[in-house]
């Protein structure tokens, strides 16, 4: 009653009087209508936030905000940089311990603003895209937030333009960092070294042993196999959308693009392009431009006026001369054009040039040459130009076309050096996808022929058909080249017969127990297994002889990288059926031979075992079937070669017929690929 | 009743008013269970105004950055653009004068001017020389380190070449020449103009050279994982329980079981440790011939012809700081990757290292490439088998037009093949081979080359296909007016048919001579084969050479026999890139020696295509009703085991004196079609005529 009171003092403010009855009523809906409201409102973030959650714990705050830094004078300035810098003497690689993910860690130093004595900022606080390539590297693997793990350490003072900065107050600040220590294990990104007039090819802040990162590195200035040469980033990259435009030939056949060239560089241009008329374009600024349009986006050839960079597409081959700096931004808009690069800027270290091939995408001419680039570019087979202007796309797309790429890139590049034994190969570099689907490594690629000497190793795989399994053992045993015979013992219901019973041979038996009846055991790369090659024969095959056998060994070693075998299927496409069918008549082509006798190199038992695709492995196991298939299908696939069909005399559907007249050698003329 | 019905409503509605004050004011937020786990890492923060961020550049910043003047090249400081005049190198293409050797020299200054005389860069003018050698010998005292030069010149266009640590090279002054030096410190290496060679031993032989001792793709049970290189030289096999360093001194004691290998013995383990410093370099190419996968603990020195050659696939770059870490990367080190740095490493001592030629022959390639700039060898040219020095750019700088490259390139060879009759001075028309080889599925043209006395027919046979006659006379009569002044005559010059033919407009070649005889089925399948083996020939008749004890030295024979090694070039299938390198990459010798003795050239083809591919050759299945047709003068037939031609079997042991080896391979198999000689209806198959005429 007392509650109600209250509610009858208090009530008239929020609901109507009416009956009780009603109030209930109304305050119910409310209630659910509202509950409902909140419901759907958590449903809308509450997924949002997980997903997130990175901004909850990231604080927002304004660049204008970071805590400031007050230089004194006298504060110590770091030593210029030593030139003989190399990883194994600069380089404190004890940081980066073992990994056993083989990556190294990186730790960036919190935004600061740093100011002078007199309190002027020594720099602008942060660009763009020191921002983003900070966060490219935040959002990465090698990121960490503990700087006692930190292997390598990016301060956050901007260094991209040296034109933005004060050099030696940014020195100061460098080497008052929390973990400097004469600039060790420091990763500087520099874009625009150098500044009038001289223009230094390397960022001219003292940076003692720190590594530089650094667009437009001449050969004086870079440090081979320390320091890293990154290319000049094109803003133009994120404002501009320019699609793919494919190789081929193009309107012009060289243009030069670039506005700020010495005038005697202009001289052989405009020389070049009398005298080779319309193949050749030379643009330059354009002096009456229009309201609105940004310079850098218009280049004008006399009065005709071109947008940029959609006029590099029109072009087969476009220069990049030297300017002041040896790194220019216009390579990276040139590569995205697929306009392949004439690179002219004597000793200048290409971008990447660690790793990337650059004689596939581009033609560097000295500049002494530059009146003949004509004749030496018209020299170039056509075919190899289509294959330089997607090449140079595709280093575009890979390397060039943001600032996380040039980040990635290039942490890539100090991770590979620091573990060598995982680094990505010179293929994953510079290979465009499409030539990497393409193509296939044979993982046997050494033209080799094995020493007869060796032998093989017979596998039986067995279950309990005992009194077949002797009869192959004996066969097997005749066979000169035969150094071990492994029997793999694959029912665990039932022992092995006892050592007394297995026939004696003269070399070497070994059973092997299984701990469960799969298939897959029979393709295990055993440590009994010490030779090459590898005889898998079933417990039926008793009619082999051991001349077939020994021929089929000898067949291998002539070709240890295939599987050769006896019994041959052909896999077809059923146009009818509109799947891939499977032929064991008698019929001209062969696709895979049998594993119930056939000679392979244990390598394939290793591949089987722990590299096959999918989930194949587990398929065979549980169906009990088609192990030989998956054999067939994984050699074919990782040494794109076909299979080797030796003929057996005695056919193995009669094996009263004989004719034995030499033997002879099925060759198979399908090479399969298979997508599994 | 009513009174709990309402508080319970009253709380409801607070409740939810609570729940929409927690998500309006974010102070309450910390209220809320951390979502964050601990640990994770706090990343670099969202600025709230990152949009409203300057660019690191000013707008036009990057488009005019001060038109700067082309700078001189700086004093001491070379590279090939400023300090090497390629242009002397325009047409003529690379050519090179070494200076003779002044006085006696010492073996392997020898070798090396042997070897430069012997390359086809070589020329003996210096006025048309565009490189100009210097080899520098390690035995000449200090005092006499500047030899008077003529073309010196400031060094321009020199290169001065040492094989072996000189004295000179570190007095001399170098100016602007190239120095091509072994294992040359990274400090005053200068990449892209000098080269760096390998550290070779004192009796490295000048060809052919000593053979990898690789004989299986994957490392032998049992055998060491590691080997260390001792600072005397020689081998010390570690085993794998070490718990330390086992180039360091402080963990000597805790090494397993461990055994030393005397000096110059190969090691025998599936990773070879190097120690950086200068001297281990000689470490480096044991290990290369060895088949051990160098680790190269923290090097000084440049690895040899690191500006063509891809080490990352050879050989392992490690800190030494690090033993643990590296040690059990070895350890851990996925079986995919053991094998292909094996052979890898293997390829690579094969390829460039094995002898001096081979080292002399390389940088000369890796000079040619800078002078040829777009033409110079791809990158996969260098890396993969064969190697660059057997891969010639002139012939192509696309991988897919050799015969090695499809399986990395995703690519195939051409599907059609141009038969190449060859009619030498007694021939006839091969009309009815005319008709048998036109009939073949595949066929795309005829070429004859008619090197007959008797002019040839006015009229040919009505092919399906093009039929082209080539004169081969040209080429004959200029060498015979050539010969006539010594009082030879010789008739005919069988390395012409072997010549890069422009004609030929597609990847295979069939090879024929005017008396051989073949049916369509057996043309159509030996191509079959050809595509599946585009990098071998695939022949019909069949050699095979044989170690002659009494004689002490190499013989052949064309006896039936369960081995053969060579196929005869009168039937068989070959990639069109064999002519080019036939006539561009032998010497000058051994193609004479074929010119004077017509079944040579059979031999010296067989020998270069194993050589390269180090692989025999392949035989399909030839009638037995063509051997009647045989002349019996045609090399191979047996007469030439009972009476051997003191000429003809000679010229084997002087090719294998030229090649450095035998490289010849032999198989024991022959390729039939499937279903060949099956007891199945002869309708059904599909090369039927190939069990019966």
């Amino acid at each position: 009653m007392c509650a109600s009171v209250k509610y009858n003092i208090r009530g008239p403010a929020l609901i109507p009087r009416m009956k009780t009855k009603h109030r209930i009523y109304y305050i119910t809906l409310f209630s659910i209508v509202l509950l409902g409201l909140i419901a759907t409102g958590m449903f809308q973030f509450w997924p949002h936030s997980i997903e997130s959650s990175g901004d909850w714990s990231v604080e927002k705050r304004s660049v204008r905000d970071v805590p400031l830094v007050r230089l004194p004078a006298d504060s110590p300035v770091p030593e210029r940089g030593d030139l003989s810098c190399r990883m194994h003497t600069c380089f404190d690689v004890y940081r980066c311990g073992f990994n056993p993910k083989n990556k190294i860690k990186v730790y960036i130093y919190p935004l600061k603003k740093y100011v002078g004595e007199a309190g002027v900022p020594v720099s602008s606080t942060i660009s763009r895209e020191y921002n983003e390539l900070l966060t490219a590297i935040s959002d990465s693997d090698y990121y960490t937030d503990d700087v006692t793990r930190a292997c390598l350490f990016v301060p956050s003072i901007d260094l991209l333009n040296q034109n933005s900065l004060r050099v030696k107050e940014t020195a100061q600040a460098l080497a008052q960092l929390s973990r400097w220590d004469r600039g060790t294990n420091h990763l500087l990104f520099n874009m625009l070294p150098g500044g009038p007039p001289d223009y230094n090819t390397a960022l001219d802040v003292p940076r003692d042993r720190a590594l530089l990162a650094g667009g437009g590195f001449s050969t004086w200035t870079y440090r081979q196999g320390y320091d890293v040469s990154i290319p000049v980033y094109s803003p133009l990259s994120a404002e501009v959308d320019l699609p793919e435009k494919g190789p081929g030939p193009r309107r012009y056949f060289l243009l030069s693009s670039q506005v700020a060239l010495h005038p005697e560089y202009r001289e052989d241009l405009a020389a070049l392009q009398a005298r080779h008329g319309e193949a050749v374009l030379v643009l330059d600024k354009c002096s009456n431009l229009s309201e609105g349009v940004p310079a850098a986006r218009r280049r004008c050839h006399q009065q005709q006026a071109f947008d940029y960079p959609q006029v590099l597409q029109e072009a087969t081959f476009c220069m990049v001369l030297r300017g002041a700096r040896l790194g220019q931004a216009v390579l990276s808009d040139v590569l995205r054009a697929g306009c392949v690069p004439v690179i002219i800027a004597d000793s200048y270290v290409l971008p990447f040039s660690e790793v990337l091939d650059w004689k596939r995408a581009s033609v560097v001419v000295p500049e002494e040459k530059m009146s003949d680039v004509y004749s030496i570019l018209q020299s170039i087979p056509r075919r190899q130009i289509e294959e330089m202007q997607r090449q140079a796309r595709w280093f575009w797309e890979a390397y060039f076309q943001s600032i996380k790429a040039i980040a990635l890139a290039t942490l890539q590049i100090i991770n590979d050096r620091i573990y060598p034994y995982a680094a990505i190969s010179y293929e994953d570099w510079n290979d465009p996808p499409a030539v990497k689907w393409g193509s296939v490594s044979n993982p046997l690629f050494l033209p080799l022929i094995p020493p007869q000497s060796q032998g093989f190793t017979a596998i039986v795989l067995t279950y309990d058909r005992v009194e077949s399994l002797f009869r192959v053992i004996t066969e097997v045993s005749k066979v000169p080249s035969l150094s071990k015979l492994l029997v793999v013992w694959n029912n665990q219901n039932k022992n092995p017969p006892e050592d007394s019973l297995w026939p004696k041979i003269r070399v070497p038996l070994k059973v092997v127990r299984t701990a469960e009846n799969k298939l897959s055991n029979r393709f295990f790369p055993y440590d009994e297994i010490e030779t090459e090659a590898v005889l898998a024969i079933d417990d039926d095959i008793i009619m082999l002889t051991s001349d077939e056998l020994q021929f089929g060994y000898e067949v291998w070693r002539e070709f240890p990288d295939r599987l050769v075998g006896y019994p041959g299927r052909l896999h077809l496409w059923d146009h009818e059926m509109n799947k891939w069918k499977y032929e064991s008549e008698w019929t001209n082509e062969v696709s895979m031979v049998l594993t119930g006798a056939a000679f392979y190199h244990k390598y394939f038992n290793y591949l089987y075992t722990y590299k096959m695709p999918g989930d194949i492995k587990n398929w065979v196991d549980a169906h009990m079937n088609c192990e030989d298939i998956a054999m067939n299908f994984l050699v074919a696939n990782v040494t794109g070669k076909a299979v080797i069909k030796v003929t057996p005399r005695k056919k193995f559907k009669c094996p009263e017929c004989t004719a034995i007249d030499g033997l002879s050698l099925d060759q198979t003329h399908m090479v399969e690929r298979s997508p599994a | 009743m009513q009174s709990w019905r309402r508080k319970s409503l009253w709380l409801a509605l607070s409740a939810s008013w609570l729940l929409i004050l927690l998500r309006v004011f974010p102070v309450l937020r910390l209220a809320e269970p951390a979502r964050r786990q601990a640990g994770a890492p706090q990343g670099w923060p969202r600025w709230l105004d990152a949009e409203l961020l300057q660019s690191f550049s000013q707008p036009g910043e990057l488009l005019e950055d001060g038109p700067q003047p082309p700078q001189a090249p700086r004093g001491g400081s070379c590279y090939r653009g400023a300090c090497f005049d390629a242009s002397r190198c325009r047409g003529g293409g690379l050519k090179v004068f070494v200076y003779p050797a002044v006085g006696p020299i010492s073996e392997t200054p020898r070798k090396v001017l042997t070897s430069i005389e012997g390359s086809r860069y070589h020329t003996a003018s210096a006025a048309e020389a565009c490189l100009l050698i210097l080899v520098l010998s390690p035995d000449t005292p200090a005092g006499e380190c500047h030899p008077e030069l003529p073309q010196w010149d400031g060094g321009k266009n020199h290169l001065v070449l040492s094989l072996h640590p000189a004295p000179c090279l570190r007095i001399f002054q170098l100016g602007q020449a190239m120095v091509a030096e072994a294992s040359p410190t990274m400090d005053t290496f200068r990449p892209g103009f000098d080269v760096a060679l390998p550290l070779l031993p004192e009796a490295h032989p000048l060809r052919g050279g000593a053979l990898g001792q690789l004989q299986q793709h994957s490392p032998l049970p049992g055998v060491a994982l590691i080997a260390m290189a001792e600072e005397r030289g020689g081998w010390r096999t570690v085993g794998t329980n070490f718990s330390a360093c086992p180039w360091d001194g402080r963990c000597e004691q805790d090494h397993g079981p461990k055994q030393t290998h005397p000096r110059a013995t190969l090691p025998n383990a599936t990773f070879c440790l190097i120690p950086g410093r200068n001297p281990d370099a000689l470490h480096f190419l044991q290990a290369l011939q060895a088949g051990c996968i160098p680790v190269l603990l923290s090097p000084r020195w440049e690895l040899p012809f690191s500006e063509v050659i891809d080490w990352t696939k050879a050989a392992v770059v490690a800190d030494e700081r690090l033993p643990l870490q590296v040690l059990a990367a070895l350890q851990e080190m996925p079986l995919t990757r053991v094998l292909a740095l094996r052979q890898q490493a293997q390829f690579l001592w094969d390829a460039y290292f094995s002898s001096v030629e081979k080292v002399i022959h390389t940088t000369l390639e890796i000079i040619q490439d800078r002078v040829s700039g777009a033409s110079a060898h791809p990158s996969l040219l260098w890396n993969s088998p064969p190697g660059a020095l057997l891969a010639l750019s002139t012939f192509s700088t696309s991988p897919s037009d050799f015969p090695f490259y499809h399986l990395q390139q995703g690519s195939r060879p051409l599907g059609r093949f141009s038969a190449l009759i060859w009619v030498g001075a007694l021939g006839q028309p091969p009309l009815k081979l005319i008709q048998a080889v036109a009939g073949a599925q595949h066929c795309a043209q005829i070429l004859v080359l008619w090197s007959s006395k008797k002019p040839p027919p006015p009229r040919w046979p009505e092919t399906a296909v093009p039929l082209t006659v080539l004169d081969g006379h040209r080429k004959r009569t200029r060498f015979c007016v050539m010969r006539e002044g010594r009082g030879t005559t010789l008739l005919s010059q069988a390395s012409d048919r072997f010549l890069p033919y422009s004609a030929i407009s597609t990847d295979a070649i069939l090879s024929l001579d005017a008396h051989s005889s073949l049916s369509t089925s057996e043309v159509d399948f030996a191509f079959m084969v050809w595509q599946s083996f585009p990098e071998r020939m695939v022949g019909f008749l069949t050699w095979s050479h044989f170690w002659d004890e009494t004689q002490g030295g190499w013989g052949y024979t064309g006896e039936r026999a369960n081995e053969f090694s060579m196929v005869l070039t009168s039937a068989a299938f070959y990639h069109r890139y064999y002519h080019t390198l036939f006539t561009h990459s032998l010497p000058k010798a051994l193609r004479t020696l074929a010119d004077e003795s017509p079944p040579c050239v059979d031999v010296l083809m067989n020998f270069l295509v194993a050589a390269v591919t180090k692989l025999p050759p392949i035989k399909v299945p030839y009638g037995p009703w063509h051997q009647e047709a045989k002349p019996p003068l045609v090399p191979g037939s047996p007469r030439l085991r009972s009476e051997p031609r003191p000429a003809a079997q000679d010229c084997i042991n002087q090719m294998a004196a030229g090649f450095g080896h035998m490289p010849l391979v032999s198989s024991r198999l022959r390729l039939d079609p499937v279903l060949f000689k099956d007891p199945v209806s002869v309708l059904r198959k599909k090369y039927r005529s190939l069990e019966k005429p």
